[in-house]
């Protein structure tokens, strides 16, 4: 008898079934979303990211059930409820959650070509029948289906709380159909996030340097559309108005882009955070208050921003697709 | 396993990067059983390997593995193909039998099944105790036998073994070995092993194909390779004698020592003719013979004269 637990340690010839050659990418995607999903910390920053729906629906709940069955306070609530413009929530939780969904790519996709890079991985994926297509598009769809979904379900979350609770409130009325929006707006992040994650993935050898690239590559054009964001607020400021050109740029980051496309998405130029931060009437230092949302930039223009977007997405995933040779697997 | 079945076919290939000619109107057969593919760096060993799996298109020439075209059945000859690499290569986080079992998906098994063949093949390759583990915090050796298992997850016809004793201490290189033996040998799993180590080759393989400068220089059974030409005989005589050389060169045959006791003879005629003219030599000569055997070169003398010619 042997010692080992299983007992029959010969060899035996597999005669099981064995699929086509096809869809090898897919074995890929969910390898990737099963080592994703089994890091403690992914859950925490995807947890993390949904920070500012919890505070709305918090708000919300408060301002519904608590002032709303206060006396004296119910109809402040009602009024401040009817105010709301339920689209624009859902602008500022995404944008407040872009900073995390960058940790969460940082953590599951910009390290996984550089790291397989490191670990020789190719060798094995491209000496079983999988293409280099299957092998950057699997790993492209599993990074893809994990940001839009931690994108996608707090924003599905506060929808179905808000079509449940605020529809005397025009929440249905303010944007029909907003659910399958959102989930466009998600899925665009996904792209987006996929395909230059995986790009940059795909020029090291080292999981880190890649992360440090990406972050590097975020940051600096954050700060390039904060500049851009500066400028808008000193002419407000001066009540002169802003170049055309200065609210273009402003979205042209990695996470500008993505709010502009959920702007033009979501069909929106945005607002304050909540009613109240608009002009009141009042003067402030001999001249008129100015409304809060002269500070909000606008949409974009579709016509460049989705060009620019596709571009950026396709050519990511063609910049990874052409760092994967097969040729250099043996030897 | 019938080993005049070839697996491989290899037709007038030739393969070229830009202006360099890797593999110059190569023709050969790689028939059933385990094979071993010699030749010194740069000879275009690694490039039949690239070909084989299909990740190279040949500039001319074609063939095919296992029964299918090089040209058209690049996945469909990787899913009957398993490869063992040279260098350590692995998924990362991913335990050994996770990393196995995935290799087996990637070939294409349910996962169900991937999963419980991966721990039969781990534990076939000696990886039993450890299969839990992080592949990353594997030992060299460790790191060999679990390429080994993943190259046969998915039980293929044919095993491509790159230098698999590469970095391994004398005792994992008599188990790798005894491995590869044994599935060559005793379980039906024909295998390819490119290696420069020719005491290897020699112990594990039955046919040799040697490659120089992109040409076949020469193939068959490592026993018809060691042959000498005229095939001489081996005599061991109980002590050296210098009588016994004398006079076998007297009777007009070739005679040398090749050890203090050992003397090649070569005569003319009849293998029966030259059994009888030593054993009356040795007669004559008062020499005590204590074997005859067929004289053959050692697989390096074989393989340094295949490439020097």
């Amino acid at each position: 008898m042997s010692n080992s637990p299983i007992a029959d340690l010969s060899y035996r010839h597999y005669d099981g079934p064995l699929s086509g050659v096809g869809k090898r990418w897919w074995s890929i995607a969910k390898m990737t979303m099963q080592v994703a999903t089994k890091r403690r910390g992914f859950w925490g920053w995807s947890l993390f990211s949904a920070w500012w729906f919890f505070i709305l629906l918090a708000v919300f709940w408060f301002a519904d059930n608590v002032l709303g069955n206060l006396g004296g306070f119910q109809q402040g609530a009602n009024a401040f409820l009817q105010q709301i413009k339920w689209k624009d929530q859902f602008i500022h939780g995404f944008s407040y959650s872009q900073m995390i969904l960058l940790v969460v790519n940082l953590m599951i996709g910009v390290g996984s070509i550089a790291n397989d890079n490191r670990a020789n991985a190719l060798l094995v994926y491209l000496s079983k029948p999988c293409s280099r297509f299957d092998y950057v598009f699997g790993k492209w769809l599993g990074v893809f289906i994990l940001i839009s979904l931690v994108s996608f379900v707090p924003m599905m979350v506060f929808w179905l709380y808000g079509y449940m609770s605020f529809q005397p409130y025009g929440f249905w009325k303010d944007a029909p159909w907003l659910f399958l929006r959102l989930a466009l707006v998600s899925v665009c992040s996904g792209a987006l996030h996929a395909s230059l994650g995986l790009a940059v993935s795909s020029l090291f050898n080292q999981g880190r340097l890649a992360g440090a690239t990406y972050a590097g590559i975020y940051f600096m054009s954050y700060i390039f559309t904060q500049v851009m964001n500066g400028f808008n607020s000193a002419s407000t400021f001066q009540r002169t108005p802003t170049p055309a050109i200065v609210r273009q740029l402003f979205y042209g980051s990695i996470d500008g882009m993505q709010i502009g496309l959920a702007k033009i998405i979501v069909g929106t130029d945005g607002s304050p955070l909540f009613p109240g931060m608009g002009p009141n009437g009042g003067r402030r230092g001999g001249r008129p208050e100015i409304d809060m949302g002269q500070f909000i930039i606008g949409a974009p223009n579709a016509a460049w921003i989705v060009p620019v977007f596709v571009l950026l997405v396709v050519g990511g995933f063609a910049v990874a697709y052409s760092r994967i040779k097969a040729v250099e697997v043996v030897g | 396993m019938n080993p005049n079945v070839a697996l491989v076919s290899i037709n007038n290939l030739t393969v070229r990067y830009g202006a360099f000619t890797a593999l110059d109107d190569f023709s050969c057969q790689i028939e059933e059983g385990c094979t071993g593919l010699l030749g010194p760096n740069g000879a275009g060993k690694t490039t039949l390997l690239k070909t084989l799996l299909g990740f190279i298109t040949p500039t001319a020439g074609g063939g095919n593995v296992l029964g299918l075209d090089l040209y058209n059945g690049n996945k469909e000859i990787r899913q009957k193909i398993g490869l063992m690499p040279e260098q350590d290569c692995h998924i990362p986080g991913l335990s050994a039998v996770g990393f196995v079992a995935y290799a087996g998906e990637l070939a294409g098994m349910p996962a169900d099944q991937a999963l419980r063949r991966a721990h039969e093949v781990l534990e076939y390759c000696g990886l039993g105790e450890a299969r839990y583990r992080n592949v990353e915090t594997y030992s060299t050796g460790m790191k060999q036998r679990i390429k080994l298992a993943q190259a046969m997850i998915h039980g293929p016809k044919l095993l491509l073994l790159d230098e698999p004793t590469n970095g391994l201490d004398p005792k994992g290189r008599e188990e790798m070995l005894d491995l590869i033996k044994d599935i060559s040998h005793n379980k039906g799993v024909n295998v390819l092993i490119s290696s420069h180590l020719l005491p290897d080759i020699e112990r594990v393989c039955d046919r040799v194909v040697v490659v120089l400068r992109g040409k076949l220089v020469s193939q068959g059974t490592i026993r018809d390779l060691k042959k000498i030409e005229g095939q001489p005989l081996d005599v061991d005589l109980r002590e050296t004698n210098e009588a016994f050389v004398t006079k076998i060169k007297a009777n007009g045959g070739y005679a040398a020592p090749t050890t203090y006791t050992t003397v090649r003879v070569q005569i003319a005629g009849t293998r029966e003719h030259a059994m009888n003219t030593i054993l009356q030599t040795a007669k004559d000569s008062r020499a005590q013979v204590r074997g005859v055997k067929l004289a053959e070169r050692s697989l390096e003398e074989a393989f340094l004269s295949a490439v020097q010619a």
